[in-house]
């Protein structure tokens, strides 16, 4: 049974105007987001808004330029990693936090290894757990546009490949 | 007897030198089959070389000058300028420009930037000027009689090359009040007016000379390009 998509989402858009401005911007997109999640622990923001820019802007190359393209950005194979590495870093520091003798996730209990004292210690743990949190929504976020634009079957490429 | 013998030793002499001068030129040829293939894959392998560095060369250069730019983009947001603040920067911007160098700078023209930057600067007083007249010319006829009200679509070809200078004369036509781009395609334009005035405005074709003479495009014969070429000539002198 094959099933016909309704809305080809694997075509490039033909507008000049929102292609080249979508180009333009999707560099400064994603330079905010890391900042978002970079500055996460003096300013509002974090990882999770971070992430969810930086897929956007994922999203908004495959609207723009075909899900081919983007693709070729962000591989589904490189998205389980990140997905997956993202994890690993948020409990890999909680982890390492009940090693060093503190409670699951008590980023003060890092000093032992970082050298630094405590309140920096607990803002590094806190960038720490941003980064993956960040890495982790940016992840999903992509690999649900994926699986939604195409409906959940294989994308253009592994279909010529198993054809 | 020995004659017959004769002539066999020198029959069998001659056979062998035939031989030997055949296997000689095979032996010659493939040499000279492999020297000139050996040749080919040399040449090929440094004409690969050069291409690569031609191509390693533009990405670098691209790579570096979107760098600069988020760079630039990076410490204007932040606030913090300490040495861990500012290598987490350095770090994001490598990640950024690595994975999408080739989106801000994607079909580079010849032409000088920083002629482009200079003329695009002094256009935008122009544009705001431009903003402001027909403001006034909108809200003259919010509040005066209805009939100057005459909205059309008018469709004009336009001049302009690149990508860039026709999403540039879109939004400008887009930001002056009273016109709006609906759509461009294939370099065919299709705006929304809402006066006769204004149309008239647009297809005198004065913001596209504009726009054509920042990016360097069409036949932009212009004054300000004499202007420009004037301090060349005076040293020519």
């Amino acid at each position: 049974m094959t099933i016909k998509r309704t809305v080809n989402m694997t075509k490039q858009s033909d507008d000049v105007i929102v292609k080249t401005l979508s180009r333009l911007l999707i560099p400064f997109m994603q330079i905010y987001a890391l900042y978002v999640i970079a500055h996460g622990h003096y300013s509002p923001g974090g990882g999770f808004q971070g992430g969810v820019i930086l897929g956007a802007s994922l999203i908004l190359l495959a609207i723009t330029y075909g899900l081919d393209n983007a693709l070729r950005m962000m591989s589904e194979r490189l998205n389980t990693i990140l997905c997956s590495l993202g994890v690993f870093i948020y409990a890999g520091i909680g982890l390492l936090c009940i090693m060093l003798g503190g409670n699951y996730l008590d980023y003060g209990a890092l000093d032992k290894i970082l050298h630094v004292d405590i309140a920096h210690a607990r803002s590094l743990g806190i960038l720490g757990i941003e980064t993956g949190v960040g890495i982790a929504v940016m992840a999903v976020m992509a690999s649900i546009f994926l699986d939604i634009s195409t409906g959940g079957l294989p994308s253009t490429k592994e279909r010529d490949q198993s054809d | 007897m020995e004659v017959t013998i004769l002539v066999q030793a020198t029959y069998k002499s001659f056979q062998m030198l035939d031989e030997a001068r055949d296997k000689a030129t095979q032996i010659l040829d493939t040499a000279a089959r492999l020297t000139s293939e050996t040749q080919a894959l040399h040449r090929k392998r440094i004409e690969a070389i050069f291409t690569g560095a031609k191509q390693t060369k533009v990405q670098l250069s691209r790579f570096i000058a979107t760098f600069i730019i988020l760079f630039g983009f990076w410490l204007f947001m932040s606030g913090h300028y300490d040495v861990f603040h500012i290598s987490i920067g350095v770090l994001c911007c490598a990640v950024v420009s690595h994975v999408s160098h080739n989106l801000l700078f994607a079909n580079p023209r010849a032409g000088d930037m920083r002629v482009i930057v200079k003329r695009f600067i002094t256009y935008i007083p122009w544009l705001l000027y431009q903003i402001v007249l027909s403001n006034f010319h909108v809200a003259y006829l919010a509040l005066g009689p209805k009939r100057l009200l005459d909205p059309k679509i008018i469709k004009f070809k336009s001049k302009l090359e690149s990508d860039i200078s026709m999403v540039t004369l879109a939004n400008s036509i887009t930001l002056t009040p009273g016109t709006i781009t609906v759509d461009v395609k294939d370099g065919i334009y299709y705006v929304h007016a809402v006066s006769k005035k204004v149309a008239e405005d647009l297809m005198t074709g004065e913001m596209e000379d504009r726009i054509a003479h920042i990016f360097m495009e069409a036949d932009h014969v212009y004054v300000q390009d004499v202007f420009d070429m004037a301090p060349i000539f005076v040293e020519l002198k």
